[in-house]
């Protein structure tokens, strides 16, 4: 009898320990993509603290997630395009209740409803943008950089920097010659490593932390840069270029997305909602120089920001422009045994 | 087991202590045997069947050379580490007692201070625009910023920069221990400076020059945030591929491969170590 | 005549040792936001380090986590180094010879064999998880401490206790746990501050629940130069300063 009610005395603690817990929702982002002041006002709003965790690129979240699987450990998190559909085939994701949504309909109907994700289910767009050229304009002399294959010039060896995105760099070595950026051909993979190898002297550094820092430190002259970066490179340093290469840029769209198993996917949908506000949409886009999807948000920037060539591309910047795609895991062991031979590579 | 009833005390010790080890040490251990000659799945990370295909990947020629590599700058970190800290455990060995113990406390407070935070200071005066560059400049004896950040060379410099003190400590000890007479000995049967240096401090030495190799070799290929942080994601070590295996790419089979080359390495250095030891105590006896 | 050089060498490589030790001491009051040219005194970056929510959690974490992992491998250990010392039992070899792995074994092994055990078994990555491969780490560090203690103390006194009596546990106690005392408080300082300082273990097995400072910091230092790790490294330093010299006071007084 005295064990019964302590057992129940103890049930009765925890419970009333869970209910004032307070409420967490993990937020697993990429480094340097989410304005601090959007994260204190949806706390400051619903009360809900925002635990930020970020990672460098789609491989290593992924990793991380299935690593997590059961633990429920994000609630959150934003993978590019063709992890979105890679997950949601492994079905890694929650369904996203649209009823909890707000704001869809302000969305950009092209970048709805899209083959990686028919009639978003699983995932919310969340940014789109591209990875071009950056050029440091004082420190390049001659011929004006316009295309990738300029990056294999003599005179930036020791210059260049790449992101360390194994998709983004075989991107650019397929597009070099000539072949599409989502090529599945081994052959095909193996001459653009062949074809970047050649590019590795020049390389200096690979960067998806804060591709802009290494620009801003001086390491480096030219190379790739995630526009947003640019942009956010533009008030410490004018002379950063950021170019459209002529071969195509590389275009990709980011998306929420609630693992499986989501402690508080409750909170996620709120935070969805809280974001998808055209004012917090503009708000992101104008701090961190991404595009939004948003199209509220957009009517709302101002015109600096929404007249940006960086953010907001013209439709000749878009010219050859290449979406990434969902390669499957057969071709992309073949991406990563060779993306880790270039980088060990001297 | 009347011994549970007599003993309950050392019982309790021994089952808590054997079930930690059991559990914490040893199984993981056969768990990444296991893993290494299993295949890659992903989705469960490892299946079966059995097979030796990531070993057999290790020894492509094309990976063999990422290893080869890794393996010449934890070499090159090693070496750097010997040239510097032979004769300073030497130098060090011929203070007095006093300030050699102060020196000795000198030597590790670094040691307890955060290593990432350490490699990170190395990189403000490595980089284009950081204090080495621009003392040169100032001085005038540069024109043009070297290029020193992001390279294989900024890598053993971080490397070395943080083991250096495991490669001292074990060297001082046996300088401490080398004794005065045999020295003297080895001069007054007419031996010169440089054989005795060769015949008598060398050998004697060696036992302690294994260990600090043993001691400086092997997280020299495991440090994987010094390549990251100093050799901007390129110059890889062991630590990063393996790194890589289980946190980006998901070959699991291929990491435990990898990471199984790395505790044999080990233990045929220890081997080494040992047989060193047991022919200078034979001879010593 | 030669006696000059040996002594300038050792501090030419002092200096090199110290001196980025010290350019991160000296910047950490830089008032520039550019981490290479000094734009005066100032404490903004202390400031704003603890105006950032985050890195104080993560600062609390991992206290609480050293905190924790340092005592309870002191304890572990210290009943380890006991039965290495006082017991007969079989397989006395091997439980030696796991010891030495765990100390001799990369980190990197380490924290790939730990992670594969927590996904097998599992253990949710986090506090849980952290602690468990924490004390693991620190383990053989405190029993090597604790046994070199043990080595040098007279056996009279323990057959003494048992003579008048005492059971297993109270002879320990009353006996044992004072002579070692000392071993034990350096070995929990020890334990304390590789817990501290671990990046390659934690990185493999931590959890988004439970982030801790190397992490926090790891993924700032990859960010670029910020001149809060400045002032967050001019902090940790002092504080393992302090906890080394702790130890060492500790140590030297036992001695006496």
């Amino acid at each position: 009898m005295k064990k019964l009610a302590l057992a129940g005395l103890l049930a009765v603690g925890l419970t009333g320990c869970s209910s004032e817990e307070p409420k967490v929702l993990n937020l697993y982002n990429w480094s340097e993509y989410m304005p601090q002041e959007v994260l204190t006002r949806f706390e400051e709003e619903t009360g809900i603290q925002v635990v930020y965790t970020t990672y460098d690129s789609n491989e290593a979240m992924y990793a991380k997630l299935k690593l997590l699987d059961d633990s429920a450990a994000y609630d959150l998190a934003v993978p590019s395009t063709y992890y979105v559909s890679k997950m949601r085939q492994e079905d890694l994701l929650l369904p996203i209740d649209r009823s909890k949504i707000e704001g869809f309909d302000k969305l950009d109907p092209e970048l709805v409803n899209l083959d990686i994700d028919p009639d978003n289910k699983f995932s919310i767009p969340y940014l789109w943008g591209t990875t071009g050229l950056a050029v440091d304009t004082d420190d390049v002399e001659g011929e004006p950089v316009t295309a990738w294959a300029d990056l294999w010039d003599e005179r930036f060896e020791g210059r260049v920097m790449l992101t360390n995105d194994m998709r983004e760099v075989f991107h650019v070595g397929l597009r070099v010659l000539g072949y599409s950026g989502n090529s599945t051909d081994p052959q095909q993979i193996e001459e653009a490593y062949e074809k970047l190898t050649e590019l590795m002297p020049s390389v200096r550094t690979f960067n998806s932390d804060a591709p802009r820092v290494p620009y801003l430190e001086g390491e480096t002259d030219v190379g790739m840069i995630w526009n947003g970066e640019a942009v956010m490179a533009e008030e410490t340093m004018p002379s950063l270029e950021y170019v459209y290469p002529e071969e195509g840029i590389i275009a990709w769209l980011d998306s929420f997305v609630i693992p499986k198993n989501a402690k508080n996917p409750e909170a996620a949908h709120q935070f969805i909602s809280f974001v998808l506000q055209p004012e917090i949409s503009a708000l992101i886009s104008e701090e961190i120089g991404y595009a939004t999807p948003n199209l509220a948000a957009r009517e709302m920037l101002p015109d600096d920001v929404a007249n940006n060539r960086a953010s907001y591309p013209t439709p000749e910047d878009m010219t050859n422009a290449e979406f990434q795609v969902d390669i499957g895991d057969e071709a992309l062991q073949v991406y990563a045994k060779y993306w880790e031979m270039l980088k060990s590579g001297r | 087991m009347p011994s549970i009833t007599r003993q309950p005390f050392r019982t309790a010790v021994l089952v808590l202590v054997w079930g930690w080890l059991l559990f914490l040490v040893l199984a993981p251990n056969l768990l990444v045997v296991g893993a290494s000659v299993m295949t890659r799945d992903p989705g469960t990370f490892i299946s079966l069947p059995l097979n030796l295909d990531a070993y057999r990947q290790l020894f492509d020629p094309l990976y063999l050379e990422v290893f080869l590599h890794s393996l010449y700058m934890a070499a090159m970190t090693t070496l750097v580490c010997l040239l510097i800290g032979y004769p300073f455990a030497w130098a060090l060995s011929k203070l007095g007692k006093q300030r050699q113990l102060l020196l000795i406390f000198l030597l590790i407070v670094p040691f307890w201070t955060n290593s990432l935070v350490r490699t990170y200071a190395l990189k403000m005066l490595l980089a284009t625009n950081g204090l080495i560059n621009s003392s040169l400049m100032g001085l005038g004896w540069i024109d043009e910023p070297l290029q020193m950040l992001y390279t294989e060379g900024a890598v053993i410099i971080g490397l070395v920069y943080l083991l250096l003190p495991f490669m001292i400590l074990p060297l001082y000890s046996v300088f401490d221990d080398l004794r005065q007479e045999l020295l003297l000995a080895s001069h007054d049967l007419g031996a010169g400076r440089f054989a005795t240096f060769i015949h008598v401090i060398v050998p004697l030495t060696l036992p302690g020059v294994l260990a600090g190799v043993m001691l400086v070799l092997l997280p020299a290929m495991g440090l994987f945030f010094v390549p990251d942080i100093l050799g901007g994601s390129r110059n890889l070590l062991v630590g990063n591929v393996i790194k890589n295996q289980f946190l980006d790419a998901r070959n699991w089979p291929f990491g435990a491969a990898a990471s199984i080359v790395l505790t044999i390495t080990m233990a045929i250095l220890m081997l080494a170590h040992r047989l060193s030891k047991q022919r200078i105590g034979e001879e010593g006896a | 005549m030669t006696r000059w050089l040996p002594r300038a060498y050792l501090v030419l490589v002092y200096l090199l040792l110290y001196i980025p030790i010290g350019v991160l001491v000296v910047f950490s009051f830089n008032d520039s936001r550019s981490g290479y040219t000094w734009g005066g005194l100032s404490l903004r970056w202390y400031q704003s380090l603890f105006n950032n929510n985050a890195m104080v959690e993560a600062m609390w974490n991992s206290l609480w986590l050293a905190l924790s992992a340092a005592t309870v491998s002191t304890v572990i250990g210290a009943l380890t180094a006991l039965a290495l010392h006082r017991y007969r039992f079989r397989g006395k070899k091997v439980l030696n010879g796991m010891l030495f792995v765990v100390m001799m074994s990369p980190e990197i092994v380490l924290a790939i064999s730990l992670l594969a055990l927590f996904l097998l078994v599992g253990i949710q990555l986090g506090y849980v998880s952290l602690l468990l491969a924490h004390v693991t780490f620190c383990l053989p560090f405190v029993v090597i401490t604790v046994m070199a203690r043990l080595s040098g103390f007279d056996e009279s006194l323990p057959e003494a206790a048992r003579d008048l009596g005492a059971s297993d546990f109270t002879m320990t106690r009353t006996v044992l746990i004072p002579v070692i005392m000392p071993a034990l408080l350096a070995g929990w300082l020890l334990g304390f501050t590789l817990s501290l300082d671990d990046v390659v273990v934690s990185t493999f097995v931590s959890g988004p629940s439970y982030e801790i400072l190397p992490l926090r910091i790891y993924s700032m230092v990859r960010v670029g130069l910020k001149p809060e790790v400045n002032a967050l490294g001019t902090l940790l330093l002092v504080f393992s300063l302090v906890m080394l010299m702790l130890s060492q006071w500790i140590l030297t007084r036992s001695k006496r």
